[in-house]
């Protein structure tokens, strides 16, 4: 495939797969007014427009799987948004199903899998679609008291919203506008949001009547229950008109009476609603508006390969690397005597500094967007799953606006879903038992996400049953990860942490969903991977909090750098909480040395030792940097602390895949590479309880 | 140089013809690799140290912006580690998963061309357990000292091993 073609295929994937998140959201705030016991027309007109899009997209780039379920799609939505189909549950059943099919057509043409076979889960979706069709009634055709010149220039949808307004007993009125062409699209959505407030806007069209060539006339049609009075005090302006238009009553003798004549009673109007789609002058004009809205659209934002990104962030990292021989030379110039020269260079070097500065966090923003992405799709999941469960459940989501780097949010939603899972299948209890226990029969589950510092935070949070501690310290002795003698002695937290163990859950049965025992080791191998931590928090009969702790970004870190024995590695700054003397007075307390601090005991890990590179026992000064992951910390004992610097983080050859305990390498300037420590890893490593656990866990 | 020149097996499909080699002695003996499956050689830039990394791994360096795995060539070959010597050199080729590796050599010496006639193919491995599996034949020039012939892949994917 030629390079071209294959950028042509990577874009079609990215925005195929915005349009199926754009619909997949469309969806859930339908499912929301559906709830709520009133659809928002609006909606559904949205996720058709978003579908016609993608069967579009799709039959250019044959994708027949996916061309062919979009097109069934289609003619779903369209008899949904006419009214030939009414909305149910089972209707959104199949909507959402349909939104996974596609994903996983998405998925296959991405691998490069599309052989043309269509997978059973479409085929399933396929059928579905063609029953729901099956009911559809015919558009309704009663007469009804609105001009037929009128519905001569409503597309099919608008004039079925048209009737659904009459019937709910609105008026229309005519809102006639003039805009200067420069600014129509902004004035007109802001136009349309205020008219939305107040009815819905059915259509608007160009009367083909302007003042100037600069200026566009347009004319909405409006159904609102509003008084006149009323529209004019909220949208009218010097440029607007209101007016209302009159309907035929059924029962006058008038009734095949023209449009023309109907507005032309209207003392302000000079040219008619009706006329004025058909006629010649117009039909530029409102492709004028449409185009010139799409323009601006496509000039708003541009696609770019996330690789990309991480080019040029590497350029950064080799202009610091510039940066820092500048530094040098001007420092060199300005001691050879030279000195207003080299303050000349120095002023240079500050101006180039925050330039760099600003660059580097121009880009790390372009990297991150919002959670919300990774969030709607785990709403689509919840609502799956406390279906197939038979568990009502109420998911809550705050800060989804939160932002993170795009590759992370990649990663999250395996993990975050498993949570969600693990929370529905083992935290939450059955209605009959919840009632029992004197709560909400409904089930709660808390999504939460907040920045703090360079982490952000998502909690994940169930009022049910809360973990079963004794069962799983039972578990945990059953699969051999801990002594039975031990047991007594393990911690509160230590407990948590066997929840984590491969092969462990407290279930006794298998159920369909979680509980195969794979899971919260695989989401916390994951969620490490990305440079986070999961923490959590039980109480029994309460609930349940697991709470990641995940960096902003993956690109651009800050760093200490540290060395131990003639090796410097890079410490990432997010994951440490102070540096402080090595107390002379250390203990040992199980066998692992600790210092206090502060009162606080802090276990230490001794770098050169843990890594097997000590050459002589440490002796003389030498410095704890206390590293802080989650609610853990573990004191790093080095020999010095060499300075701060911003490291861009390469990984280390897959070769090196097996090797523990860095997070990848760094250019330090001056040709030397550092390691940069997988603080995450380390704590980890160090902390597990036993060394039975611990070995459990490094053979994860 | 172009990656496209690197072939994916030891000689790809022209091991009945002449081969380009590049010749390299390590502890005196003389060796060899088809000029192909050498992208680079490098002049050792300083290297880091990579704890609990498998043995025949001495470290990573960076290579124009790539942190490259570098290979001993010696430790592969089951011999003893050389000090630094001002002829070392790193060749850069791909190993497992295609990643670009170093495999570090005492010395490079030249690029010799061999007709298929001066080449003998062993089947079996040559040598002893060390070398199992990484050298592919002897090379015997019409004039010159007999080369061993290497395996660049193999050798790079069993030193990070």
């Amino acid at each position: 495939m030629s390079e071209a073609s294959d950028r042509g295929r990577e874009e079609f994937l990215g925005e195929a797969q915005d349009i199926i998140e754009a619909f997949s959201r469309n969806l859930l705030s339908l499912d929301a007014s559906f709830k709520k016991g009133s659809v928002e027309p609006a909606l559904l007109n949205e996720g058709f427009r978003a579908i016609h899009t993608l069967k579009g997209l799709a039959s250019l780039f044959g994708v027949t799987g996916l061309a062919m379920l979009t097109h069934r799609l289609e003619d779903l939505l369209d008899g949904l948004r006419l009214g030939r189909i009414s909305i149910s549950s089972e209707v959104l059943d199949v909507l959402f199903a349909a939104v996974e099919a596609c994903h996983l057509l998405l998925a296959a043409e991405r691998e490069d899998e599309d052989d043309g076979a269509v997978p059973d889960v479409v085929h399933r979706v396929l059928t579905q679609i063609e029953l729901l069709g099956r009911g559809a009634k015919a558009a309704n055709d009663d007469d009804f008291t609105i001009d037929p010149g009128i519905l001569a220039v409503l597309t099919e949808y608008e004039e079925h919203r048209l009737r659904a307004n009459l019937e709910a007993g609105l008026r229309l009125f005519r809102v006639r506008v003039q805009f200067d062409l420069m600014t129509i699209d902004k004035e007109l959505a802001l136009l349309k949001d205020r008219a939305r407030q107040l009815g819905e806007v059915i259509t608007y069209l160009p009367t083909g009547e302007s003042s100037s060539p600069d200026v566009l006339e347009l004319d909405l049609v409006l159904a609102s229950g509003e008084e006149l009075a009323l529209l004019v005090s909220q949208l009218g302006g010097e440029a607007i008109a209101i007016e209302e238009i009159p309907r035929r009553n059924a029962q006058a003798t008038a009734r095949r009476e023209s449009a023309a004549q109907v507005l032309s009673r209207t003392p302000m109007s000079a040219s008619h609603l009706a006329s004025s789609v058909p006629s010649s002058a117009s039909v530029p004009a409102l492709e004028r508006v449409v185009s010139v809205q799409e323009k601006r659209l496509a000039r708003r934002a541009v696609r770019v390969d996330i690789h990309k990104l991480d080019r040029l962030m590497n350029v950064v990292g080799e202009l610091s690397l510039l940066r820092s021989s500048l530094r040098r030379m001007a420092d060199r110039v300005k001691n050879s005597g030279q000195r207003q020269l080299g303050g000349e260079l120095h002023r240079l070097h500050r101006n180039f500094e925050r330039r760099l500065e600003d660059m580097q966090d121009g880009i790390l923003e372009m990297r991150m967007v919002p959670l919300g992405q990774v969030f709607d799709r785990l709403a689509r999941g919840v609502r799956q799953m406390s279906r197939d469960v038979g568990k009502e459940v109420r998911l809550v989501i705050t800060g989804a606006e939160t932002e993170i780097d795009k590759l992370i949010v990649e990663e999250l939603g395996d993990p975050l879903l498993h949570m969600l899972r693990n929370a529905i299948d083992h935290g939450i209890e059955t209605e009959a038992e919840r009632v029992r226990a004197k709560k909400n029969p409904v089930g709660t589950i808390a999504l939460n996400a907040y920045q703090k510092g360079n982490h952000v935070m998502i909690e994940v949070e169930d009022d049910g049953r809360g973990v079963d501690e004794k069962r799983l310290i039972e578990r945990a002795v059953q699969i051999g990860a801990i002594e039975p003698s031990s047991a007594p002695d393990i911690s509160r937290d230590e407990v948590m942490g066997l929840m984590f163990l491969p092969g462990l859950s407290t279930r006794d049965a298998v159920s369909e969903m979680s509980g195969r025992g794979v899971g919260m080791d695989v989401v916390k191998t994951n969620i490490a991977r990305l440079g986070g931590v999961i923490d959590v928090h039980s109480e029994r009969g309460i609930g349940t909090k697991m709470t990641l702790t995940l960096p902003i970004t993956l690109a651009i870190v800050r760093a200490l750098l540290v060395s131990a024995e003639e090796h410097v590695f890079a410490v990432p700054l997010s994951s440490v909480s102070e540096i402080v003397l090595l107390d002379s007075k250390t203990r040992f307390i199980d066998g692992r040395e600790v210092m206090s601090l502060r009162g606080s005991t802090l276990p230490l890990c001794r770098l050169a030792e843990f890594f097997g590179i000590s050459k002589q026992p440490q002796r003389g000064r030498a410095f704890v940097v206390v590293a802080q992951v989650g609610e853990r910390r573990l004191g790093l004992v080095i020999d010095s602390v060499a300075g701060q610097q911003d490291i861009v983080i390469k990984a280390l050859g897959s070769s090196l895949d097996r090797v523990r305990g860095f997070a990848g390498a760094t250019e330090l300037g001056d040709q030397r590479v550092g390691l940069v420590l997988d603080t995450t890893g380390i704590v980890e490593e160090v902390l597990s309880i036993h060394d039975t656990l611990r070995k459990a866990v490094l053979h994860a | 140089m172009p990656e496209s020149i690197v072939h994916s097996s030891f000689l790809g499909r022209h091991a009945e013809h002449a081969q380009e080699l590049l010749a390299f002695v390590t502890q005196g003996e003389l060796y060899a690799a088809p000029l192909a499956a050498v992208q680079e050689i490098v002049v050792p830039p300083p290297l880091t140290v990579v704890p609990r990394a498998p043995r025949a791994v001495v470290g990573v360096c960076s290579v124009r912006g790539r942190v490259v795995t570098v290979v001993d060539f010696r430790t592969c070959m089951g011999l003893p580690p050389l000090a630094q010597g001002r002829r070392v050199r790193i060749l850069l080729g791909q190993g497992e998963n295609d990643e670009i590796v170093g495999l570090r050599v005492d010395e490079v010496r030249h690029v010799v061309r061999l007709a298929a006639g001066e080449l003998e193919w062993t089947a079996q491995s040559l040598g002893g357990d060390a070398a199992d599996s990484v050298l592919r034949g002897i090379g015997r020039p019409a004039n010159g000292e007999e080369l061993v012939l290497v395996d660049m892949k193999a050798v790079l994917t069993k030193g990070c091993a």
